[in-house]
C-alpha cells in the first residue's frame, strides 16, 4: 500500500478519504471510544476536560482539530499518545487499544521539544532507537528523513544553532523515525513566522504524500487546517466536546487563494463562535 | 563598537601591575613594615630561602590528596542522592527534609563530629571536605532533575523510553548544566575548607604549613607567599573545571 | 490538598522510625551514646545549655549573640566599603577591566588561609575574627555590585536618557533599581560565607561564640552539646537567610528573588 501510494507521487493526488474507502473497507487507523477525562482539582471534585468524545479517524486521513485554548485539544492529543489515560473510554489504534506510548504513534509537539544535548542526527537517530534494526541501518535512515526534511547539511547542528522552523523540520523528522502509522501534531507550527508557517505546511502536505500517515493535527488557525486537511474537527469548550465535523474537499494540491476556503472559512468561523 | 580582548587583557594587567608595584614601592619606602608585611620581592626570596621546593610540593601534594578524595566522595553522593531525591517522589520526601535541615550548617562545623567519629587522621579531612562539595552538589542536582522541561520526558516516552533508561538518557544530560554549576561551586567552597581544616587540626598540607609558621613565630614572608599560593591554585582548578563543563554543555547548552 | 497531607505524615513517619531505630541503637549498645548522642540526650543537652551554660555560667543565648555580634560587624564593614567601591567600578569600563583579575584573586583567596597573617597583624582578639569575616563578605559583596551596576539591561538605560535623566540622577532612578535585586543577592550570599568563616575563626584561640562552643564541648566528651551548637549554627544561618529574603521581597518586590544566585 505505501509503495503504491508512492508510486502516485507527482501524479493526480488523491484524497486520503477516497482512497480507505475505495481500497478497502478497512479499520479505522484511530478510534476515539466515548473517551471523558476529568482532572482533579483542588476543590476535590475535579474538572471534566474532556466529554463523551467519539471520533474514527480513516487510514491515511489528514484530520486536524480546532478550537479555543484550553477546550481540550492537547489533552485528546496525549491521550492518543498514550500520554494520559482517559478517565473513562477507549482508544484504539489499528484496532488494538492504547496502553502508553509506542504503539505506532509519533508525536511532534508545539516547542519543538528536541534534546538539546543532541545534535540534529542524534535527535532522529534516538528516534529508531527501539527498532529492530542495526546501528548502520539506524545512522542511514536518520541521514534520509534529514534529507526528507531538508536538512542534509544541518546533521551535525545543535538544536541551540538551529532557527525555530529547522528545529521544527527535525522533530518531525525524529517523530518519523519512529516509522509511526500515524503522527500526532500539537499546534507543530504556532511559534513560527507566517512565512516558515507556510513552507512548513507544504513541506509536511509532501511528506504525508510521500510516507502515507495517519495525521491529527492540532492548529489554532482556520486557514491553516483549511490547506492542510481532509476532514477539520471542531471542539467546543467547558467541558471539551465535538462540535462540527467538516469535510474539506477542494482537490489537492490546493491553492491557498480557492475561493471554496472562504466559504468554508466562514462555516467553521461560525461552529466556532457558537 | 565591541572592545577588544586584547585591551581588556592589558588593562587587567595594568591593574594588577598597578597594585604590585605600588605595595612593593610602600615597603621599599619604609611607611609599612617588611616584618609586618614584606614586599613580593621579598617575601618571595625570604620564602625561597626558608622553604625548599619539596617541602612546598609535598604539603601542596597533601592539599591535593585530601581535596581530590573528599570532593569526588561527596559529587558522586550529591549527584545520586540529589538525582534520587527529585526523581522518585518517595525518596524526595524522606530525604529533602534532612538536607534542608543540615544544609545549613557550615561544613567547618562538623570538624569536632568528625574527629569524634573520625578520629584525627585523614578520614575526618575527607568527611569535611566530602561535606563542602556534596551540599551544593546535591541541592543543584535535585535543582537540576526537578526543573527538567515535562515535554522532553514525554518526547522520551514517545519512543518508548521509560524507567531508569529514560532517567539516564533524558533526565541526567537535562540536568546537567545545573548539576555542573553545582560542582563548581562545590569545588570552590571544598577548597576554602580543606585549608580552614588544615589549619585547625592538621600536622601536613599547604594550610598547616601557613599556621605552623605563625605558631613557631616564623616569616611573615612565609605566610604571604603560602596565601598566594593556595590562592592561585584555587583559581586554577577552578578554571580547570569551567573550562572543563564548558567543553561538555557549551556547544549545546550556551553560556 | 490531601495528597500533601499524606506526603507529611509519611515524611514523618519514616524519619520519626529513624530517630527511634537511633535510640533503640543506642539503648542497646549497638550505638556509642558519645559517638552517636539520640535524639533524647541531644534535648538534654539543649536544656543543659540554655540553664546551666557551657563552660558553667555561659549560656547558649550568650555564645549565640557573641557569634551575631561579630559578624554584623565584619559584615556591615564589608557592605559600607563594598557598595560605593562597586557602584564606582561597576559604572567605569576602564576600571572594570582593570580590576578584574584583583578582584577575581581576592575571591580565590580562602579566607581563612589569612588567619595566620591576620594573628600576626591584629592578634589573636576580636579584631581577627571581623577582619577575617569582612574579607569574606567583601569580596563576594563587591563583584555582587559590580555586576549589578554593569549588567543594567541597556535598554532601561536609554530609556531614562530619552526621559532626560543623566548622571547622578540616572544612577538614582535607572541604574540603582535595577541593580537593587543583584546587590541583595550578594548581600544574601555574603552573609552565608561570613557565617561559615566565623564558625572556621571561633574554632581558635576562644571560648567564646558557637564556633569555641562546639570546639570546646569535644574535647569535655560533650558530643550532644556539639550538635546542638550545630544546629542552633543551622537554625541561625537558615533564619538569617530567609529573613533577608523577607526583606528583599519588601524593599526590591521587582526584583526575582532567585536571580543573580549563580555566580
Ligand atoms: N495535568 C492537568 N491537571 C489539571 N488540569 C489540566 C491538566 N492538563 C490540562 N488541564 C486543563 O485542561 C484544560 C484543557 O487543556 P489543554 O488540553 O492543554 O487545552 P488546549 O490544548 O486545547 O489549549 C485546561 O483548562 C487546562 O487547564
Ligand atoms: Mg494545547
Amino acid at each position: 500500500m505505501r509503495s503504491s501510494a508512492q508510486s502516485n507521487m507527482g501524479a493526480a493526488p488523491r484524497l486520503a478519504a477516497d482512497q480507505a474507502t475505495a481500497a478497502q473497507p478497512a479499520a479505522p487507523a484511530i478510534e476515539i471510544d466515548r473517551v471523558t477525562k476529568t482532572f482533579a482539582d483542588r476543590a476535590g471534585s475535579g474538572i471534566t476536560v474532556l466529554d463523551d468524545i467519539s471520533l474514527a479517524i480513516a487510514q491515511n486521513a489528514f484530520v486536524s482539530l480546532v478550537g479555543r485554548s484550553g477546550c481540550g485539544k492537547t489533552t485528546l492529543l496525549n491521550i492518543l499518545a498514550g500520554l494520559e489515560a482517559p478517565t473513562s473510554g477507549a482508544v484504539r489504534i489499528a484496532g488494538r487499544p492504547v496502553k502508553g506510548p509506542g504503539q505506532g504513534q509519533g508525536v511532534v509537539f508545539q516547542q519543538h521539544a528536541l534534546f538539546p544535548w543532541l545534535t540534529a542526527l542524534e535527535n532522529v537517530k534516538f528516534g529508531c532507537r527501539k527498532r529492530p534494526i542495526s546501528r548502520a541501518e539506524k545512522e542511514d535512515v536518520a541521514r534520509d528523513l534529514l534529507a526528507l526534511v531538508g536538512l542534509q547539511d544541518a546533521a551535525a547542528k545543535y538544536p541551540r544553532e538551529m532557527s525555530g522552523g529547522m528545529q521544527q523540520r527535525v522533530a518531525i523528522a525524529r517523530a518519523l523515525a519512529l516509522d509511526p502509522d500515524i503522527l500526532l501534531m500539537d499546534e507543530p507550527f504556532g511559534a513560527l513566522d507566517e512565512l516558515t508557517r507556510i513552507e512548513l505546511q507544504d513541506e509536511l502536505l509532501r511528506i504525508w504524500q510521500v510516507r502515507r500517515k495517519t495525521v491529527v493535527f492540532v492548529t489554532h488557525s482556520i486557514s491553516e487546517a483549511l490547506v492542510l486537511s481532509d476532514r477539520i474537527v471542531l471542539l467546543a469548550p467547558h467541558p471539551g466536546r465535538i462540535a462540527r465535523d467538516v469535510t474539506v474537499d477542494p482537490p489537492r494540491p490546493r491553492v491557498r487563494s480557492d475561493p471554496r476556503f472562504a466559504t468554508l472559512y466562514d462555516e467553521i468561523w461560525r461552529g466556532l463562535s457558537q | 563598537m565591541k572592545p577588544g580582548r586584547t585591551s581588556d587583557i592589558l588593562l587587567g594587567l595594568a591593574g594588577v601591575a598597578i597594585v604590585v608595584a605600588g605595595w612593593e614601592l610602600l615597603v621599599r619606602g619604609g611607611a609599612v613594615d617588611p616584618k609586618l608585611f614584606p614586599s613580593p620581592t621579598m617575601a618571595f626570596a625570604e620564602a625561597a630561602e626558608r622553604l625548599s621546593a619539596a617541602t612546598v610540593a609535598q604539603h601542596t601534594l597533601w592539599s591535593l590528596y585530601r581535596i581530590v578524595v573528599g570532593f569526588l566522595l561527596g559529587a558522586v553522593a550529591g549527584t545520586v542522592i540529589g538525582i534520587a531525591a527529585g526523581w522518585y517522589r518517595g525518596i524526595g520526601l524522606v530525604l529533602r527534609p534532612i538536607i534542608e535541615l543540615l544544609r545549613p550548617i557550615p561544613p567547618l562545623a562538623w570538624i569536632p563530629l568528625a574527629i569524634i567519629w573520625f578520629g584525627l587522621g585523614e578520614p575526618s579531612k575527607f568527611f569535611i571536605i566530602f561535606l563542602g562539595a556534596f551540599f551544593p552538589v546535591v541541592t543543584a542536582a535535585y535543582v537540576g532533575i526537578t526543573s527538567v522541561d515535562p515535554v522532553l520526558i514525554r518526547a522520551a516516552q514517545t519512543f518508548g523510553l521509560r524507567g531508569p533508561g529514560l532517567l539516564l538518557r533524558v533526565g541526567l544530560p537535562a540536568a546537567a548544566p545545573d548539576l555542573l554549576t553545582g560542582i563548581r561551586i562545590g569545588w570552590g567552597l571544598a577548597f576554602g575548607i580543606l585549608v580552614a581544616a588544615e589549619l585547625i587540626a592538621a600536622d601536613r598540607g599547604l594550610g598547616f604549613m601557613i599556621m605552623n609558621e605563625r605558631n613557631t613565630t616564623g616569616s611573615v614572608a612565609v605566610i604571604v607567599v603560602g596565601i598566594t599560593l593556595i590562592g592561585i591554585l584555587n583559581l586554577i582548578t577552578d578554571w580547570a573545571i569551567a573550562a572543563a563543563s564548558q567543553r561538555y554543555i557549551g556547544r549545546w547548552h550556551g553560556r | 490538598m490531601r495528597r500533601r497531607l499524606i506526603d507529611i505524615l509519611f515524611a514523618s513517619v519514616v524519619i520519626g522510625a529513624l530517630l527511634a531505630a537511633w535510640e533503640l541503637g543506642v539503648a542497646y549498645g549497638y550505638l556509642k551514646v558519645y559517638q552517636f548522642p539520640p535524639a533524647s540526650r541531644i534535648a538534654k543537652g539543649f536544656v543543659d545549655l540554655t540553664t546551666v551554660g557551657f563552660p558553667t555560667g555561659i549560656t547558649v543565648w550568650s555564645h549565640t549573640a557573641t557569634t551575631i555580634g561579630r559578624i554584623l560587624q565584619g559584615y556591615a564593614g564589608a557592605l559600607v566599603l563594598a557598595i560605593p567601591l562597586g557602584f564606582v567600578i561597576g559604572s567605569s569600563r576602564v576600571l572594570d577591566k582593570m580590576t578584574a583579575p584583583l578582584i577575581v584573586f581576592g575571591r580565590s583567596i580562602a579566607t581563612l588561609s589569612l588567619l595566620p597573617l591576620a594573628i600576626v597583624w591584629f592578634g589573636t582578639g576580636e579584631l581577627t575574627k571581623i577582619v577575617l569575616i569582612g574579607y569574606g563578605c567583601f569580596w563576594v559583596m563587591l563583584s555582587n555590585v559590580i555586576a549589578g551596576v554593569k549588567y543594567v539591561d541597556p535598554v532601561l538605560l536609554k530609556a531614562g536618557r530619552a526621559y532626560g535623566a543623566s548622571g547622578i540622577e540616572l544612577a538614582r532612578t535607572v541604574v540603582l533599581p535595577a541593580a537593587l535585586p543583584r546587590i541583595f543577592a550578594g548581600a544574601r550570599m555574603a552573609l552565608g560565607v561570613g557565617f561559615m568563616v566565623i564558625v572556621g575563626a571561633e574554632m581558635i584561640g576562644t571560648v567564646e561564640g558557637l564556633g569555641a562552643l562546639i570546639m570546646e564541648a569535644r574535647t569535655f566528651y560533650r558530643s550532644e552539646i556539639t550538635i546542638v551548637g550545630m544546629l542552633i549554627i543551622g537554625v541561625l544561618g537558615f533564619a538569617i537567610s530567609t529573613g533577608l529574603m523577607w526583606l528583599e521581597r519588601a524593599l526590591v518586590p521587582w526584583g526575582d528573588p532567585l536571580a543573580g544566585v549563580r555566580r
